[in-house]
């Protein structure tokens, strides 16, 4: 504590106040879910006689999808991370001829619409059999992922010291070798913050999951509360709950990663 | 270094081998079981749009009933309103279009066009004794492709206690509902709501405004339609509408009057039991105001129809039509409209229902002459019906007068 | 890497290739996906717009080859142009707000205070909430009559009457940009952050023992060294910003009359409610070219002032 404690709850002070202001919406939607059935019109500032009637249908209705979700986005994780540091790897430490080109070719795919994506996937899948199928919907959520775990995850396995890695090939470890027992234990920070990315990318997914699955079979929370909102017009309580319950596992996830989040990424991403 | 490289490189080409098993395990998991290979159809499936959980579980019951009458039973799905035709057509070029699909009648001609439907004569339903304006609607180039069980038009909703405490009869012509508005508008309260969203619904609202008046879908740019497009012009301006109507759908619109934020409403039959369902609302009905008295009114008809895709199964298609014959009986369409609020769309059972719900008389007797949105430009109409939202928009911004915004939505309708 | 120092010539020369296959077969499995998921679609897109796709080529399949008229219909529309210039105010004005709060935030979450952890990873949590949800959200809260925001100005009363938010046609605009700038500044929070921790400290010491101010530091150390994340930040503020869809088709869904619609909302309008998919895609691909250049430039420059 550099600066000494009065000086350090003061910041802590205006730290609430700007979360407070940033946070307002989302306020909004508690305050919404513990209204009373009907419309929102008539809510106030403060649910003075807070219900929880829109929990118990949310849970009662929801609770399905939201496991759906959490599937969804960890298996996204893994399948990102997966493909996205030995990919990451090889672009910061294996002097590849054409990298720039693969960088750039990283970049050019953040300019397609998801519209265009969604679009062309689902005729693909229908052919392959990938329509409602949780390996579907993985793999359409991590094109989100992977590229930006890629720039991530380079950008940091650059910043590694050359000679770590030098020594353990002296002693005769391959380059899966090094990758598994030297770069990646360095990385944890970056790893973590890629993964917890591209899980936020994948839970937060609505155009995936709305025009890759024509079942119930496999449906996200996003979705759930599309169709909720058509099909509950006079129980926003229900709708917002069910946004709220959405959002208490990736909140819980959050502050569990905080301490790793974003610690030294990025430095140079795209150079 | 050689040492090195091949236990390497043959653990990755085992990681890739590991990778492809994952992914063709996934594919395999995702397949859809429909059961239909040959032989004795037991289950078909059927796709609307009613997502809200009552309506949901109602239907599901009446295609369980009317499947179980046919043989077969039903798996029943919906999927929101804005998200059924997009998906009908990724359906359509994937070839897993549903055996029973329920359409927003001024979809049905687009799709029938396609050739993605069946025509329903080939299972010896026809559309005889049906109002015509619904058997329009479900008609291409002659043939029979919809039929819907019943049907309802849009109408104007009004708080009574709001009009007792401020004297106001209900209106019946655009000059008594510019001054009942204005006299109904109090702080916190509108005289009046309508859906000017810049959707399809919003156009559907404004269609008895402009065709009462004479104004018509092939050519907008004219004196009844600009005198039409005023009145919503002149209700925004002199604040007895809301600005927001140019957000709102008919939902919002609806939550408005059941919050008691405005004492008028244009809204459909269909809003009746969640009405019913607010305490303290004491709700009336009645035709829309007209420009004039002695002109006839004239509203959109509304409705969902059923139809039988095309499939590689005959067997399946018949049993989805004896399904939808099943829906479109006299008795279920009965149960339905009353369920619903809706109308009959056969006129001897929709006579019979204003006799036993005599609530329900105004509604059927405008229906009985409400026109189908595709009724004159057919497979066209959906250019029209843009151009009319977008000059709807127009002219309540203020960003153009009435007269140039109709000119606009002209050239949008002709496509040039 | 020192590969050739063994003896035999054949056998090195093997084992280079060897080296290298195995070297780009770390890269492999990330470039098919990434060329099957985002290759095939763009190629898929390009072709539609060239071919008149309508309703009718879903089920038929049948979709005449049309040359460039699609492109000439979209381009000569009036509003194509609008949507253009929307699309331009709408991305510079988030960005704008993104970038300028989210670096401040990331600034002042760079002081270590108590908690400060806990509530800069809280600041994640509107990214979490499901759009549609949050969009709504917004869409009360601005609501003219009885939304939260103008109820709050009245009660301040910084205001008498209330500012239209979602129906005046210059209003919706800010608000949309509001709402984006919203959604958008975890993120770059998240990222900026992410680059300040990289800044060595001793380089702060050696300033301030320069007699360096707050502002003189920030100027000298944090900034330059910063730029460089700062750069990928905005250049990735850009690409995502161009195709934002969802946030805009929630919260005005491109109105009213039009005054919020993008080229990304227009594309999407014109296949999925106008069903002209051939357009549709015309309207998107130019969307894609846009942000495509936009990188392209930013790569130039980037490379430029790398060299000099």
């Amino acid at each position: 504590m550099k600066h000494g404690p009065a000086r350090g709850s003061l910041s802590t002070l205006v730290g609430v106040l700007l979360l407070g202001v940033m946070l307002f919406p989302v306020y909004w939607m508690v305050n919404a879910s513990l209204q009373p059935a009907g419309t929102m019109l008539t809510a106030g500032w403060f649910p003075r006689h807070p219900d929880f009637g829109g929990y118990a249908t949310a849970l009662r209705d929801q609770g399905r999808n939201l496991v759906t979700s959490l599937v969804v986005a960890l298996g996204t994780v893994v399948l990102t991370l997966g493909l996205a540091v030995p990919a990451a790897y090889a672009l910061a430490r294996l002097r590849l001829r054409g990298a720039t080109a693969v960088l750039f070719g990283i970049l050019v795919t953040q300019t397609v619409p998801g519209i265009v994506v969604a679009n062309a996937l689902y005729g693909a899948y229908t052919d392959l059999g990938l329509l409602n199928s949780y390996g579907g919907l993985i793999l359409a959520d991590s094109t989100t992922g992977v590229p930006f775990a890629v720039l991530v995850l380079r950008a940091f396995m650059r910043s590694i010291p050359g000679e770590i890695i030098d020594a353990a090939r002296v002693d005769g470890a391959g380059r899966l070798r090094v990758l598994w027992s030297v770069v990646l234990p360095l990385s944890r920070n970056a790893l973590i913050t890629a993964g917890l990315f591209s899980f936020l990318f994948a839970w937060s997914d609505f155009l995936f999951a709305l025009t890759l699955n024509t079942t119930d079979s496999v449906r996200p929370v996003t979705v759930g509360v599309y169709e909720y909102l058509g099909a509950h017009t006079n129980q926003w309580n229900a709708v917002m709950a069910t946004a709220v319950l959405a959002s208490v596992p990736a909140a819980a996830l959050l502050v569990a990663a905080q301490r790793h989040l974003a610690a030294g990424i990025t430095g140079g991403a795209l150079r | 270094m050689n040492t090195a490289v091949r236990p390497s490189a043959r653990r990755i080409t085992a990681l890739f081998g590991t990778v492809a098993l994952v992914l063709a395990a996934a594919g395999c998991g995702g397949g859809t079981g429909s059961g239909s290979a040959g032989g004795k159809v037991t289950s078909i499936t059927a796709l609307d749009y009613y997502t809200d959980a009552t309506e949901h579980a109602q239907w599901g019951e009446r295609l369980s009933a009317c499947g179980k009458a046919a043989g077969v039973t039903v798996e029943h799905r919906s999927v929101p309103g804005a998200s059924l035709v997009p998906q009908v057509l990724r359906q359509a070029s994937s070839r897993t279009l549903p055996d029973l699909l329920m359409l927003d009648n001024p979809d049905l001609q687009q799709i029938a066009r396609t050739g993605a439907l069946t025509p329903l004569d080939r299972y010896g339903i026809d559309a005889d004794g049906y109002a015509e304006g619904i058997r329009s609607a479900g008609t291409y180039r002659g043939k029979v492709y919809g039929l819907a069980p019943t049907v309802s038009t849009v109408a104007l909703f009004y708080n009574k206690d709001m009009l007792a405490e401020a004297g106001v009869a209900v209106p019946k012509t655009w000059d008594e509902l510019r001054t009942a508005a204005a006299r109904l508008t109090r702080p916190g309260r509108y005289g009046m709501a309508v859906d000017a969203n810049a959707t399809f619904e919003g156009t559907w609202q404004f269609l008895p405004f402009l065709w009462s008046n004479g104004g018509d879908e092939k050519r907008l740019d004219s004196p009844q339609a600009a005198q039409a497009l005023q009145l919503w012009v002149d209700l925004v301006r002199s604040g007895s509408m809301s600005k927001s109507v140019l957000n709102w759908t008919q939902a919002d619109v609806h939550d408005q009057f059941v919050a008691g934020r405005t004492a008028m409403m244009v809204n459909g039959p269909w809003r009746i039991s969640a009405m019913d369902r607010t305490e303290n609302l004491h709700w009336g009905v009645a035709p829309l105001p007209v420009r004039r008295l002695g002109q006839q009114l004239l509203t959109p008809l509304g409705g969902e129809v059923w139809a039988v895709p095309r499939n590689s199964s005959e067997a399946r298609q018949r049993a989805a039509a004896r399904v939808l014959a099943c829906l479109n009986d006299p008795a279920n369409m009965l149960a339905l409209a009353e369920q619903y609020h809706t109308v009959p769309s056969r006129s001897s059972v929709a006579s019979r229902y204003a006799e036993r719900v005599p609530s329900m008389a105004a509604f059927v007797k405008s229906v009985q002459g409400a026109r189908a949105r595709t009724g004159e430009l057919g497979v066209k109409w959906p250019r029209a019906a843009t151009g009319i939202y977008t000059a709807v928009q127009a002219a309540l911004t203020g960003e153009q007068t009435p007269e140039e915004a109709l000119r606009h939505a002209q050239r949008i309708a002709t496509g040039s | 890497m020192r590969s050739g120092s063994r003896p035999a010539p054949d056998g090195a020369a093997r084992a280079r290739l060897r080296a290298r296959v195995s070297r780009w077969l770390f890269l492999l499995p990330a470039l098919a996906h990434l060329s099957l998921f985002f290759g095939y679609p763009v190629v898929k897109n390009v072709v539609m717009s060239f071919q008149e796709y309508s309703v009718t080529t879903f089920y038929t399949g049948a979709a005449p080859f049309v040359g460039l008229r699609n492109y000439t219909t979209a381009l000569s529309a009036d509003a194509f142009w609008r949507a253009l210039l929307t699309t331009v105010l709408f991305t510079a004005g988030s960005l704008a707000g993104q970038f300028v709060l989210g670096l401040a935030l990331a600034l002042f979450f760079h002081r270590r205070f108590p908690l400060g952890g806990l509530l800069r990873s809280l600041l994640l949590l509107p990214w979490l909430l499901p759009l549609v949800v949050s969009g709504t959200t917004w869409r009360w809260m601005l609501d003219t009559d009885s939304g939260v925001v103008n109820q709050a100005l009245r009660d301040l009363h910084l205001l008498s009457s209330g500012i239209p938010w979602l129906t005046g046609t210059s209003e919706a605009l800010v608000s949309v940009i509001l709402v984006n700038v919203w959604v958008g500044i975890p993120f770059n929070t998240a990222i900026l952050y992410g680059g300040l921790q990289d800044i060595p400290a001793h380089l702060y010491e050696a300033a301030k023992l320069d007699g360096a101010g707050r502002l003189a530091s920030f100027r000298h150390v944090t900034w330059p060294l910063l730029r460089p994340v700062a750069g990928v930040v905005l250049v990735l503020g850009v690409v995502y910003t161009v195709k934002v869809l969802d946030i805009i088709l929630v919260v005005t869904g491109g109105g009213p009359a039009d005054a919020t619609q993008t080229l990304a909302t227009r594309s999407y309008q014109l296949s999925f409610q106008q069903f002209e998919f051939g357009r549709g895609a015309a309207t998107g691909n130019v969307l894609v070219l846009v942000s495509l250049a936009f990188a392209l430039v930013h790569l130039r420059a980037d490379r430029r002032a790398r060299n000099s």
